[in-house]
C-alpha cells in the first residue's frame, strides 16, 4: 500500500529477515571457498575461478530451492507465512549470487580467445542436436535472464505499472527458470561427477520443491472443492454456524476466481479473496482495526468496501451476499473492485437468523 | 477459514509472541543448515588431476626442430634443465592462442623456443614467449627426424585441448568443460585423445584429422565426451600423433 515508491520500505521484521538470509548465504559461501578446500587432499588445488564459479552456482542453486519450498510450506503451514513476507528480498539476493557465478565461468572460461567472451559463450558449443555434450550453459543463461527480469521488476512500482494480474503471470517465469536450473546442472556437472553428493543434495532439493508444491495442491483442492458445474445463480458458502467473528470462508466460484465471505462485528461481507498487491489470500488474513488484513504483506481493505484505507488507493472486487435460511449465499457475478455493498446483518452471532 | 487459534504475522507489526519460537527454530536450522550444505558440496569435489603450468622450472629456453603435424611441435635437439634431448613438446601461445603463424616458416628448421612448460604426465607442451622471443630460427642444419608408423588403432578415451588438459585449467576435460576445450581447439590449441588403454605405455596422444590435416570440425561434437575412435597412429620422437578417421567416431558407453 505503497502512495510514493521508494526503493525499499523497511522495518524491523525485514531487517531481521535479510540478516538471517545473509548470514546463511555468507556461511554457505564461506565454508565452501575457505574451509572446504583444506579438507580435500588434492594433489594440486582446483583453479580458484572453477572452485568460485561452483560456489557461486551450488549457493544459487539452493537459494532458489528455498525460495521455492517456501510458497508451497506457508500454504501448508500459516506458521511460515513470515518466510513469505519478504521472499523478494531473498530473490534479489540470489540474483547477485548467479551472476556471480556466470561472471566467474565467462571470465574464466569464455576469456583467453582471439573472440570476445560473450561471443565464445554462444558459439563455441554448438551441439545442439545431441543430449550428451548438449551446451548446458544454455539453460544458465536462460534461468539468468528470467531471474534478472523477476528481479528488476520484484518492486511494487512494477506491480502497479504492469497491474497485478501480468506482473504475476510473468512471476510464474521462476518454474520454467527452475526447471532450466535444473537441466542446466543435468546436462553439465551431473555428467562429470565421480563423487555423488552434489547429485544427491541436488536431487533432494529439486525433489522438495516438486514434491511440496503437489501436496499444497492436493491439500488446496481438499479445502476447497470445486462447485458443482450445475450451480444456480447464488453459490452456498456454509451455513451460518461456521462462520466466526473477525475471520473468512473462502470460496471457489464456477469462472475460478476465489470469494472471502468475512463475519466483521455480526454482519456478513464477501469481497475477492484475491490481494491486489501479490494475488495474496485474503481470506487466510485477519480483520485488524476493522479492516482485512493480507496474510502476506499485510496490505489492507475496508471489508465492506474492498477499498484501502486512504491514501492508499488498492481496490479489491466485491461481491453480493443473502442469507437463504441459516445458509450463507454469495452472487458469483463480482462487483468492479471498490464497489460498495451494505454488509448482510446476522442476528446473534453465529446463529442462523437473518434478513436479507 | 484460517484458524483463529493461530498467530497472525503482519510484517509491519512486531511478531507475535507465539510465533516467536517457531521462527528461532527456522533460523536455528537454516543458517547453520546452509552452512552443513557449503561443507557438503565443497568436500564433494573431484581431484583435478597432477596437470600444470610449471612455473616452479622458471622460463625453459630449447632447441630443436619444427614440425608441423600439422598443429606445430619441437623436436627437441639441445634441452634444457626441465626438457629433455629427443622430447617432442607441443606448442601453444598465450591463452588459447596458436602460434601456428610463427611456426610454418619454420618448419622443418632447427628453431630456439623459449616458454613455460605444462606438464601432466607424459604430457609436454610449451607455451612460447610473445613473438620473436617464443621462437626463431637457430643456427645450423637440422637433423633428420623419423616419424615411425605404428598401424591402425582403436582407441576409447576424450578429445581435450592439450594445454587446459596439460593443467592450464584445473579441472582442464569433461563435459563441464566442453565449451572452454572447443574455443581452444578453434584457437588450434593442439587436440589432444586421453586413452582408456595406453597405447604404446602413452596415455596422451596429439590428435589430428585424417592424413595430417587439422581437426575436422565435426569432431567437435564429440569433444569432451566418452567415444571411440578408429585412427593411424605415429611415433614422433616421444609423442604420439593419432591420425583419426572421424566417420569411425561413436559414443562409447
Ligand atoms: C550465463 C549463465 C550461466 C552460465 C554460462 C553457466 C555456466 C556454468 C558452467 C560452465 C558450469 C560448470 C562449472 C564447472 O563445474 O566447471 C556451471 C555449473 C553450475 N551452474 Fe551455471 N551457468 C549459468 C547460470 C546459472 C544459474 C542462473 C544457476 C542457478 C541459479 C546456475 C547453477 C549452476 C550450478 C548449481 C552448477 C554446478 C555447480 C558445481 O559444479 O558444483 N548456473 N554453470
Ligand atoms: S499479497 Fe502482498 S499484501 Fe497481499
Amino acid at each position: 500500500m505503497s502512495v510514493k515508491y521508494i526503493p525499499v520500505q523497511w522495518n524491523s521484521n525485514k531487517y531481521l529477515y535479510d540478516l538471517v538470509m545473509l548470514c546463511g548465504v555468507a556461511l554457505f559461501l564461506y565454508v565452501f571457498l575457505y574451509a572446504a578446500p583444506g579438507l580435500l587432499s588434492h594433489e594440486r588445488p582446483i583453479n580458484p575461478q572453477v572452485h568460485n564459479a561452483r560456489a557461486f552456482g551450488a549457493c544459487a542453486f539452493v537459494m532458489l530451492t528455498v525460495i521455492l519450498c517456501i510458497g508451497p510450506l506457508a500454504r501448508l503451514d500459516t506458521r511460515f507465512l513470515p518466510l513469505l513476507y519478504n521472499r523478494r528480498h531473498f530473490g534479489v539476493m540470489t540474483v547477485f549470487v548467479a551472476l556471480t557465478h556466470a561472471s566467474y565461468i565467462v571470465d574464466w572460461y569464455f576469456a583467453f580467445s582471439m573472440s570476445d567472451k560473450y561471443e565464445a559463450l554462444l558459439f563455441a558449443n554448438t551441439s545442439y542436436g545431441q543430449l550428451q555434450g548438449f551446451p548446458f550453459e544454455a539453460f544458465g543463461i536462460f534461468a539468468l535472464i528470467v531471474l534478472i527480469i523477476l528481479a528488476a521488476t520484484s518492486h511494487d512500482f512494477w506491480m502497479k505499472f504492469l497491474t497485478p494480474p501480468v506482473w504475476k503471470r510473468i512471476h510464474y517465469l521462476i518454474y520454467p527458470a527452475y526447471l532450466s536450473v535444473v537441466a542446466h546442472v543435468s546436462f553439465g556437472v551431473l555428467q562429470d561427477q565421480q563423487n555423488h553428493v552434489f547429485t544427491a543434495i541436488f536431487l533432494a532439493g529439486a525433489t522438495a520443491v516438486g514434491g511440496l508444491h503437489l501436496v499444497a495442491a492436493l491439500a488446496e483442492r481438499r479445502r476447497a472443492p470445486a462447485p458443482a458445474a450445475d450451480t444456480a445463480e447464488w453459490i452456498d458458502i456454509c451455513d451460518l454456524s461456521q462462520m466466526r467473528e473477525g475471520f473468512a470462508k473462502i470460496r471457489l466460484l464456477p469462472e475460478g476466481d476465489r470469494v472471502a465471505v468475512f463475519l466483521h462485528e455480526g454482519r456478513l461481507s464477501a469481497i475477492s479473496n484475491a490481494c491486489a498487491h501479490q494475488n495474496g489470500p485474503l481470506g487466510e488474513g485477519r480483520i485488524i482495526d476493522c479492516l482485512v488484513t493480507c496474510p502476506w504483506h499485510g496490505f489492507q481493505y475496508d471489508v465492506r468496501t474492498g477499498r484501502s484505507p486512504a491514501p492508499f488507493t488498492e481496490k479489491v472486487p466485491t461481491y453480493a451476499l443473502r442469507l437463504s435460511g441459516s445458509t450463507v449465499q454469495v452472487d458469483p457475478r463480482a462487483n468492479p473492485p471498490g464497489t460498495p455493498v451494505e454488509p448482510v446483518p446476522v442476528s446473534g452471532s453465529g446463529t442462523a437468523e437473518a434478513g436479507v | 477459514m484460517s484458524d483463529p487459534d493461530k498467530p497472525f504475522f503482519v510484517g509491519y507489526l512486531p511478531v507475535p509472541r507465539a510465533l516467536r519460537a517457531f521462527l528461532l527454530v527456522v533460523c536455528v536450522i537454516f543458517v547453520p543448515g546452509l552452512a552443513g550444505l557449503g561443507l557438503a558440496l565443497g568436500t564433494a569435489q573431484d581431484d583435478p588431476g597432477e596437470g600444470a603450468f610449471r612455473f616452479d622450472y622458471g622460463r625453459q629456453t630449447v632447441t630443436g626442430v619444427v614440425e608441423l603435424t600439422p598443429y606445430p611441435v619441437l623436436r627437441v635437439t639441445q634441452g634444457s634443465e626441465h626438457v629433455a634431448v629427443g622430447q617432442t613438446l607441443m606448442l601453444a601461445g598465450q591463452g588459447k592462442t596458436s602460434v601456428d603463424a610463427r611456426a610454418a616458416p619454420l618448419e622443418g628448421q632447427l628453431a630456439t623456443a623459449s616458454g613455460v612448460i605444462l606438464d601432466r604426465g607424459d604430457l609436454e607442451m610449451m607455451q612460447l614467449r610473445g613473438g620473436q622471443n617464443g621462437l626463431s630460427a637457430a643456427e645450423g642444419a637440422a637433423p633428420e627426424m623419423t616419424t615411425e608408423p605404428l598401424g591402425r588403432w582403436r582407441l576409447a578415451g576424450e578429445i581435450c585441448d592439450g594445454k587446459c588438459l596439460a593443467g592450464a585449467m584445473r579441472p582442464g576435460r569433461g563435459i563441464a568443460h566442453k565449451a572452454c576445450a572447443n574455443l581452444c581447439l578453434l584457437g588450434d590449441i593442439p587436440p589432444v585423445f586421453v586413452t582408456t588403454q595406453p597405447v604404446e605405455g602413452h596415455a596422451f596422444l596429439l590428435i589430428t584429422g585424417p592424413g595430417g590435416t587439422k581437426l575436422p570440425a565435426e569432431a567437435y561434437h564429440w569433444v569432451a565426451q566418452f567415444v571411440t575412435v578408429e585412427g593411424e597412429v605415429a611415433r614422433r620422437g616421444d609423442l604420439l600423433v593419432l591420425a583419426i578417421d572421424p566417420a569411425t567416431l561413436e559414443r562409447a558407453d
